[in-house]
């Protein structure tokens, strides 16, 4: 056994690992480096570097330990804030979500309109004797072909040509036709605005038609701006990711533009985010505070309960950590389908016709009842283990003082189960803080009274409240989305670390 | 110590260079198309093309499948220029989204190419003026009948409100109506549009009323003349679509709007293809019902892949010929949009009869008002909104149909500009 850490064996095993995992990272990070994400490039690279350095040397024997997890937190924790942190800083949402240049060169591209009739040829893509690129195109309507490269238009007799049964023409002097392979090979005779008439030019619209057009929008790189061939209008840069005109009329699309915190401040000045997002803040509080309430005076009960000796308390016991086994979208599913007004085992049972998901208050109290379902076993399990921990002499010393039981429990009992369960308490008012998947599969936020114009619903917590601006509908406002998330971040490190403080668990830890 | 990290750094260089080789990933061939579709299309888009192998001569065509048509949906919305495909075969609902975000590009259509397709399929994939991509098959709904309950066709909403009333207790009946398909926006438009409610107005020649919207003094009354008893639910029409499949299936509500991608599973269970429009309050009247296509929509990346004219050559060849959709509707099972594929003789009974419902009493779905929520909600989120407001919360019919008409008006008069 030792031979695997110590000698020869374990060296040559340490190095096909470490080359293994070097391996996968390097590939990651050429990946990357194809896609253009230097930074992710880079931190692979760098995550290499280290892993070989911490672990073929003996300078940095703790960072042998520390490494993996240190890796881990940066590229699954650190990263994502940082972004998360930077995204909520920029205009990025439907229709900006590209780069400037990738933006200019797509309202290039779209900043063409077709002749009035709409005229396309069939074509034939090939070369000129002297090696230009060149279109051989048919109108087969008016019997007129012709021969046309970037500079110039040569009309043919069609006396001249090879027609096929269409009468379109695939063969003429001086033209060369491409074969197929050629074509596929390289897409440089797509790039060319073969010459028509006046301004209209033909675009290569398949391998077999061509299109006439004419350019619209012209873009000037020295000034930034793009200009209406047509009617003179500049667009120019708003610093919100378009191109717009002095109408504020934008062209399309956009792209991904640092706004600052004008993400923050939609927060604060738009009515229309402002009103819904106190409302679910206030919700969003009440509902974690409620769940840890409910579910740890519940587990604690429980948990007092079967603290006594008990005729079948191991089955009790057992049935009780049953919905913790459960996985938990399973459960919420069940819940979401006994709440059904119509066909659900609460109304049946209760014989009532409660429409639980569209009453606000049923719904939020439906929540708070599956929250506590679900949360319940885990305070009752940590419970029951607090309660054993709890040295039984000084529970014997009150008692024999001549202390009730009641007194026993809020003097003593609950006190020091405070003390060890706290930072548990403030872990799980976080997580309950964040608990999308309860509300996103029971009530999806709802009820919502869409037809009033509402955008929050009434069980809406603001993590459901930021996914629906992020991807509830078909316009994503993914920087807005992020700068309430970075609210949330902060808004939980800022109560934990306050519950922390006050229950000195840091204290007792340190 | 150095020394033997140096030696380690190089053993490990080589080795994790020499696996790196390994596993690059080749790069993608110059000439290659890439379609990417969903779990049912994939497959039969795959083994159409690799049957043919030539619809684009000296291009390979290589189909990406997807588990699910939201992971679809999901990786299109994440593709990038180095990841992304060629042609994605997708709703028409994307098009507004994408094509304004940069990721789809238009494409042109000779005379020919556009007269194989009814002019209204454009609509559906086109974004401000510009078309993007060619319309592959046609999703809509459409009323069957049970006939072992019911033995011949309604003529009129009422006939089936009486016949659900009448037969209610007697056959144990859970609904008249129910929505199995399309959910209760897009396939409940047939019953708003039955009761007097359509999401926009038009005219015969097509042309939209984008000033006026549908008369919410109307529909009321009819909503509560038809699916309302002292301002509450009759039960006639459940207000979600949940179960109504199954209880259609079980033989326990006579009339059910379907979709027309799942016919099959309706024939399977015995059921002929008793299929029509909703029948409206008037007699010969009917529920007009969106009308949408599937389309293969050609992408920015295709041009940055170097394939932009082969991938708009298989669009013409494969996705928008008579021959193309004959081969993949074959194995698809959907109406086809192409109007020569639509006539040939493979066409089963059941694609038939979507397709004959879908011209007595079909509607263009336009993205550009549909999906826009500058009145307060758009149509998806707002059509459902009303049943639950009226049918569960027993709100009234005619002030909820104000909200909805005003909502509906201001989302057709500010969405026209993206047409």
């Amino acid at each position: 056994m030792t031979l695997l850490f110590k000698g020869k064996i374990a060296l040559v095993t340490k190095i096909i690992l470490l080359a293994g995992i070097s391996a996968i990272l390097l590939m990651l990070a050429q990946s990357a480096l194809a896609r253009k994400e230097y930074a992710i490039a880079l931190f692979l690279l760098i995550a290499v570097l280290a892993m070989n350095y911490v672990y073929l040397t003996s300078r940095t024997v703790p960072f042998k330990f520390f490494l993996p997890g240190t890796l881990f937190l940066a590229a699954f924790v650190i990263a994502p804030i940082i972004f998360t942190l930077i995204m909520s800083t920029y205009n990025y949402k439907t229709g900006n979500y590209i780069s400037k240049q990738e933006a200019i060169q797509r309202v290039i591209a779209l900043g063409v309109e077709p002749d009035e009739a709409g005229t396309t040829f069939d074509i034939v893509v090939g070369k000129t004797k002297s090696g230009e690129l060149a279109i051989l195109a048919s109108d087969t309507t008016n019997n007129k072909y012709f021969i046309s490269t970037k500079s110039e238009r040569i009309d043919l007799n069609p006396a001249d040509l090879t027609l096929n049964a269409d009468k379109v023409a695939t063969g003429a002097p001086d033209f060369v036709r491409s074969t197929s392979a050629q074509q596929a090979s390289s897409d440089a005779y797509t790039k060319i605005k073969y010459v028509y008439e006046g301004k209209y030019f033909i675009s290569v619209e398949s391998l077999e038609a061509g299109a006439v057009f004419r350019q619209t929008l012209e873009y000037q790189p020295s000034t930034d701006t793009f200009r209406n061939l047509l009617n003179g209008t500049i667009y120019r840069d708003n610093g919100k990711g378009n191109y717009a005109n002095l109408k504020k009329q934008i062209l399309e699309p956009g792209w991904r533009a640092p706004t600052w915190f004008s993400n923050y401040e939609k927060l604060i000045t738009d009515n229309h985010i402002r009103g819904p997002f106190i409302r679910v803040f206030i919700w969003t509080v009440a509902f974690a505070v409620l769940t840890v309430l409910t579910s740890f005076g519940f587990g604690l009960l429980l948990a007092l309960a079967l603290n006594k000796p008990l005729r079948g308390r191991r089955m009790y016991r057992s049935i009780l950590i049953l919905p913790y086994a459960m996985p938990s979208l399973m459960s919420i599913l069940i819940w979401a389908g006994m709440f059904d007004t119509e066909f659900g085992a609460i109304n049946n049972i209760l014989n009532t016709h409660i429409a639980w998901f569209s009453n606000a208050s049923f719904a939020r109290a439906a929540v708070i009842l599956v929250s506590l379902w679900l949360g319940f076993p885990y305070f009752y399990l940590i419970s029951t283990g607090a309660l054993q921990a709890i040295p039984s002499e000084l529970l014997e010393a009150a008692a024999i003082d001549g202390a009730s039981g009641r007194q026993i429990f809020s003097k003593i009992t609950l006190p020091l189960l405070l003390q060890i369960l706290s930072p548990l308490l403030i872990a799980s008012f976080a997580f309950n803080f964040n608990n999308f998947n309860l509300i996103y599969l029971l009530t999806g936020g709802g009820p919502k009274d869409q037809l009033g114009g509402q955008i929050a619903g009434a069980t809406d917590i603001l993590i459901s409240y930021t996914y629906q601006i992020a991807f509830g509908s078909n316009v994503q406002d993914l920087g807005l989305a992020s700068a309430i998330s970075v609210i949330i971040f902060f808004l939980v490190a800022g109560i934990s670390l306050y519950g922390l403080r006050k229950s000195k668990v840091l204290e007792t830890f340190g | 110590m150095k020394n033997r990290f140096l030696k380690g750094i190089a053993v490990t260089a080589v080795l994790a260079f020499s696996a790196t080789g390994l596993a690059i990933t080749p790069a993608r061939a110059a000439s290659e198309i890439v379609v990417w579709a969903d779990e049912t299309r994939g497959p039969n888009l795959a083994s159409v093309i690799k049957a043919k192998g030539d619809w684009v001569p000296g291009y390979t065509i290589k189909i990406v499948t997807y588990s699910s048509f939201d992971a679809l949906k999901d990786a299109f919305d994440k593709a990038t220029g180095t990841s992304g495909p060629d042609i994605v075969v997708g709703g028409n609902d994307w098009v507004p989204t994408a094509a304004k975000s940069g990721k789809l590009a238009p494409v042109t259509l000779t005379a020919s190419q556009k007269a194989r397709f009814n002019p209204t399929q454009f609509f559906d994939l086109s974004y401000k003026g510009k078309l993007y991509g060619v319309p592959v098959d046609i999703n809509n709904v459409a009323m069957i009948y049970n006939t072992k309950l019911v033995s011949s066709a309604p003529n009129s909403f009422g006939d089936m409100v009486n016949y659900y009333k009448a037969n209610k207790a007697a056959k144990g009946l859970k609904a008249g109506l129910c929505i199995a398909g399309g959910g209760m926006s897009w396939g409940a438009h047939s019953v708003f549009s039955a009761l007097g409610a359509d999401a926009y107005l038009m005219s015969k020649n097509g042309a939209v009323n984008t000033v006026q919207s549908f008369n919410p003094s109307i529909f009321g009354a009819n909503v509560k003349k038809y699916l309302l008893t002292n301002g509450k639910s009759n039960g006639f029409f459940p207000a979600t679509d949940t179960g109504c499949k199954d209880n259609f299936l079980a033989g326990t509500v006579p009339f059910a709007v379907i979709g027309n991608w799942e016919w099959k599973d309706y024939v399977a269970k015995g059921f002929e293809m008793n299929l029509m429009p909703v029948p409206g309050v008037v007699d010969g009247t009917y529920g007009r019902m969106f009308g949408s296509v599937s389309g293969a929509l050609l992408t920015t990346f295709a041009d940055k892949h170097g394939v932009a004219a082969g991938a708009k050559s298989l669009l013409v060849n494969f996705f928008g010929s008579t021959e193309g959709q004959v081969k993949y509707q074959l194995l698809e099972g959907r109406p086809p949009a192409e109007k020569g594929a639509q006539k040939d003789a493979s066409v089963s009974a059941g694609q038939k009869g979507f397709g004959s419902a879908a011209s007595l009493a079909g509607i263009p779905q336009i993205g550009a008002f549909l999906n826009n929520n500058k009145g307060g909600a758009n149509y998806w989120d707002s059509a459902p909104a009303y049943w639950t407001a009226v049918l569960i919360d027993g709100k009234d019919a005619t002030i909820e149909a104000r909200k909805l008409a005003k909502i509906w008006k201001t989302n057709v008069a500010t969405g026209k500009g993206d047409l």
